[in-house]
């Protein structure tokens, strides 16, 4: 579904990602853990078309959208939640699902499933009881609903969650982790950032062990769930770990 | 109820003034939260279509009509193209946006006096409301409350589509996060262009229905912009109401305020806009940060310093900066094959060695070298003299005409240095500059007149005046950033002029000064009245003036200046108290404008408020930007090509001025991102013959450079 293909993409000033293959199928979660500067939020704004990539290829079902301005890439398919939610402040939860809603095209018959505010709000219910108030005024789990409300709101094929459960209470991480099950089973694929693997491994079907963006390791989610000795070992060889 | 009664007309009047300045000043306000495009030209908008408006009307409905769908669709359109043109300096800031578009407006404003003549045009109304209603006892036309009406419904559907419909969602969104705003499927150039023309929309319909209320002229962009930007300060951008309350007040302070206090109505306005600006600076969030007119990273500077790297091999003199230093060492580590040729290029070449030397031999080379004279410090230094001998042999060159102007050239010269200590250094971006310019000017025009005809006495005595000024309006200054600053020093700036106008004892007026005996260059000389005398005059006196500048600038104190600039909550947790530094900082550019002014009152021997208005502040403004913002010789070249294209050039092509000056803006910001100064800068960058990929400029300069391979010891 998703394919990347010596994907290098950096700032001014130093290359953050080196070549980066990785790919996610469809119904699969894939999971990238690395410590803070291991370009996990590089790799996701590179995917998403927030940057640009100097080199390497992102495949969405084979057709190539590098380089592509974001709004192409989200219409072509790809969602983000962005990494601190990012809600627009001065919009109610009423305007942003209206503003996200997509309705789908005539003869597009590739997206897994349209989701429209009604679903939506079905999924997450509490989003339906705060319809009228303005993001900025939203609590923490609340902003992380509505980012990833926004971006289903697009029926996207593929679905970039960065650090999701950034800063919620465990209940909330245990709830997130539910959804993202969800909804790789409705047939999503989906490219979960985290830094910590212990929650990424739940729900993981793949793994990546990302250091100076560099791929240090790679491992089945079943695998890791069942030994995770391996995992911990790349991330505790990680040279950026200070 | 007499006082109601005799007040009543002024009133609703100033309902309908203050309905016309919220549907213009919604559109700027509309532009610049949403769009970031403080936008300059939003009066020539407003002028377009007043102006076709009053060409097509002809006293009848389908007049108006016609005239209202003309000139809504002509200002959409300009407004759709500043869109294109505003959009790639998007990440330059506020600064160089606002430059452009005023460029633009110097530029629409003659295009439009081209088209449609430099007269007011007569609006006629449809016959239907050309007469009079009675409102409470009191005759009153009936197109002003029909306008009242019109422009309430016009207000109410914008702020409908803002507020209720998706459209409006997305341009809220797009202001809060453009990016997020694209990763949800939505272009926010899309949104960009859309908001832009929105806002040209609304003032061509608002232009071409207050046409018979502000009527289509030459001084009718300059007048809505100013008294929109006021509505905006006034307003903030945070909510549609405060803006429309303090359009209604704008409007009603410009009738209503005139009819109950005439002697001072026309400070109100301006004093207004200062105290909403200092009590909102002094009661918001300390400001942390400079805006986006700091140092702001420059791709295209960037990217051609990377090419000239790539196309020069060899190395060249530096001047020396720190910067420079740091990027020539950091590209020299990984030098290999070509190094050692081009050594041997740098030691042939013999005047360069000593500059060029601590760098091809990267940090094998002993310190002491650098510090040589004839090292950096001349190079640095060469520019200044070349300009210093141009200038000194000017009065054999020039003819007399000419001469003057180059005079007054360096009087703005001195504003311009002046600005450049504030915008470059101190990170406070002005438009108020000519305050203390005027200041300056003016207590010379008086001591003259007063028999007080020494000339440095007159210099210090109106540098003094100035640097007392600036002490007691820099309170309200330094305590703001970025954009504000833009507005506060405006609202002095025009405050200013406000009491120039008024304070005809002192100024003259609109009239202005002349007449007043001539300057002595010094106690016992003749009064100076030969243009080349006054000329070399005023180069000693800006010679000095500089000087002393500069040595300051280069001292420990313009050091510290730049930190505050650079990282303010450093500086502030380090210990140093950073309000005291600015208020230095802008007592001593308001002491040098002073001393400006007072040149510029010697050069003219006459004074009018044209001299210290708005435009000279935007020219100072231009003159530092043409200059690269912290270039104190920039800043002088700058002063020198915008007198030169305004009296010069515009003299065998009389009436265009403008345009030219508009040219000059628009070029400016788009030929020279960093200035004439970014002109050397990018040469600079690209000294260190990249043989590889281009130096990271975060790497601290001491880091241990490896020896190249294949290089040859000394």
């Amino acid at each position: 579904m998703l394919e990347l293909t010596g994907l290098t993409a950096g700032y001014h000033g130093g290359t953050v990602l080196h070549g980066l293959d990785l790919s996610v199928t469809a119904g699969t979660v894939h999971a990238v853990v690395g410590h803070n500067g291991a370009g996990k939020t590089t790799l996701v704004h590179t995917v998403a078309g927030l940057m640009r990539p100097s080199a390497g290829t992102v495949r969405l079902d084979g057709r190539e959208v590098t380089g592509q301005p974001a709004h192409r890439i989200a219409r072509a398919g790809i969602g983000l939640v962005p990494q601190g939610r990012r809600v627009f402040a001065g919009l109610t939860v009423d305007e942003h699902l209206r503003l996200s809603y997509r309705p789908p095209r005539r003869g597009d018959t590739e997206r897994p499933s349209v989701w429209t505010p009604a679903r939506v709000t079905e999924l997450l219910p509490r989003l339906g009881e705060r319809r009228g108030n303005r993001g900025a005024d939203l609590s923490g789990g609340e902003q992380q609903m509505l980012a990833l409300a926004r971006a289903l709101l697009g029926s996207p094929r593929v679905l970039l969650l960065d650090e999701p459960t950034e800063g919620l209470a465990p209940v909330l991480v245990r709830q997130v982790h539910e959804l993202v099950a969800t909804l790789a089973a409705e047939g999503i694929a989906v490219l979960l950032v985290s830094p910590s693997p212990a929650q990424a491994v739940e729900s993981a079907g793949a793994l990546t062990v990302l250091t100076s963006g560099r791929t240090t390791l790679r491992m089945d989610g079943a695998e890791a769930r069942a030994d995770d000795t391996a995992l911990h070992a790349a991330l505790e060889l990680a040279p950026t770990a200070v | 109820m007499d006082l109601l009664d005799a007040h009543l007309i002024p009133a609703v009047d100033g309902v309908a003034f203050g309905l016309l300045l919220f549907v213009v000043a919604a559109g700027l306000s509309l532009a610049f939260g949403t769009a970031g495009v403080l936008n300059l030209s939003h009066g020539t908008l407003y002028a377009i279509g007043a102006y076709t408006g009053a060409e097509l009307s002809d006293g009848t409905w389908g007049g108006l009509a016609l005239g209202l769908a003309a000139g809504t669709a002509a200002a959409c359109v300009a407004g759709a193209g500043l869109s294109a043109a505003t959009a790639p300096l998007a990440r330059r800031g506020h600064l160089a946006q606002a430059l452009l578009t005023f460029g633009l407006a110097l530029i629409g404003g003659d295009l439009l006096i081209q088209l449609f003549g430099a007269d007011e045009l007569p609006v006629r109304v449809p016959e239907a409301l050309d007469s009079s209603v009675m409102l409470l006892g009191h005759r009153y036309p009936a197109y002003r409350l029909c306008f009242i009406v019109m422009a309430v419904l016009l207000a109410a559907f914008g702020t409908w589509v803002l507020t209720r419909t998706r459209m409006g969602a997305a341009v809220r969104a797009a202001a809060d996060d453009p990016q997020m705003l694209a990763a949800t499927g939505r272009n926010p150039r899309a949104v960009h262009t859309g908001v832009l023309a929105a806002a040209g929309a609304l003032a061509g319909a608002a232009g071409v229905l207050g046409a018979p209320i502000i009527g289509p002229g030459p001084g009718t962009s300059e007048n809505v912009l100013m008294l929109s930007l006021v509505v905006v300060v006034l307003g903030g951008l945070r909510s549609l109401w405060a803006t429309f309350f303090a359009a209604v007040a704008v409007g009603e302070v410009q009738t209503l305020g005139v009819s109950l206090v005439p002697d001072l109505a026309p400070y109100l306005l301006f004093a207004a806009m200062a105290a909403v600006l200092v009590l909102r600076s002094r009661f918001a969030e300390p400001a942390t940060a400079h805006g986006p007119e700091g140092p702001a990273p420059d791709p295209v500077a960037r990217l051609r310093g990377h090419l000239a790297g790539r196309l020069r091999r060899r190395p060249r003199g530096t001047p020396g900066t720190a910067e420079a230093a740091k990027a020539s060492g950091t590209a020299e580590a990984p030098g290999t094959a070509g190094a050692s040729g081009a050594d041997r290029a740098a030691e042939t070449a013999g005047t360069d060695r000593a500059g060029a030397a601590p760098r091809g031999y990267g940090n094998r080379v002993p310190k002491w070298i650098g510090r040589l004279p004839g090292g950096t410090a001349w190079r640095q230094a060469a520019p200044l003299l070349v300009l210093l001998v141009v200038l000194i042999s000017l009065p054999a060159l020039l003819d007399a005409y000419s001469i003057s102007l180059a005079g007054s050239a360096l009087a703005l010269g001195l504003l311009a240095v002046s600005v450049t200590i504030l915008t470059g250094y101190a990170g406070l971006p002005t438009l108020g500059q000519t305050a203390p310019f005027a200041v300056g000017a003016y207590a010379t025009a008086n001591l003259a007149d007063a028999g007080w005809t020494v000339g440095p006495v007159q210099i210090v005595l109106s540098a003094l005046a100035a640097a007392v000024f600036s002490a007691v309006v820099g309170p309200a200054v330094i305590r703001a950033r970025g954009t504000t600053v833009l507005m506060i020093t405006l609202a002095i700036g025009e405050l200013t002029g406000a009491v120039v106008n008024q304070l005809k004892s002192v100024t003259g007026g609109a009239d202005g000064l002349v007449g007043f005996p001539a300057t002595r260059a010094l106690w016992g000389g003749e009064g100076m009245l030969e243009e080349s005398e006054l000329y070399n005059y005023a180069l000693v006196v800006a010679v000095v003036a500089v000087s002393v500048t500069l040595l300051v600038l280069r001292s420990p104190a313009g050091k510290l200046l730049t930190g505050t600039r650079g990282a303010e909550a450093r500086m502030r947790a380090s210990g140093h108290p950073v309000g005291r530094y600015l208020l230095v900082a802008h007592i001593c550019a308001g002491a040098l404008a002073g001393v400006g002014g007072s040149l510029m009152v010697t050069v003219q021997q006459y004074l009018s408020p044209a001299d210290v208005g708005f435009e000279i502040a935007a020219f100072a403004l231009l003159a530092v930007v043409i200059g690269g913002t912290t270039s104190v010789i920039g800043a002088l070249l700058g002063a020198g090509l915008i007198v030169a294209t305004r009296d010069w050039v515009a003299g065998s092509w009389p009436g265009h001025g403008p345009l030219l000056l508009g040219v000059l803006f628009v070029a400016t910001v788009y030929v020279l991102p960093r200035g004439l100064a970014g002109l050397r800068g990018g040469n600079d960058g690209g000294n260190g013959r990249s043989s590889g990929a281009p130096a990271p400029e975060d790497r601290p300069p001491s880091a241990p450079a490896p020896n190249p391979a294949g290089k040859v010891s000394p």
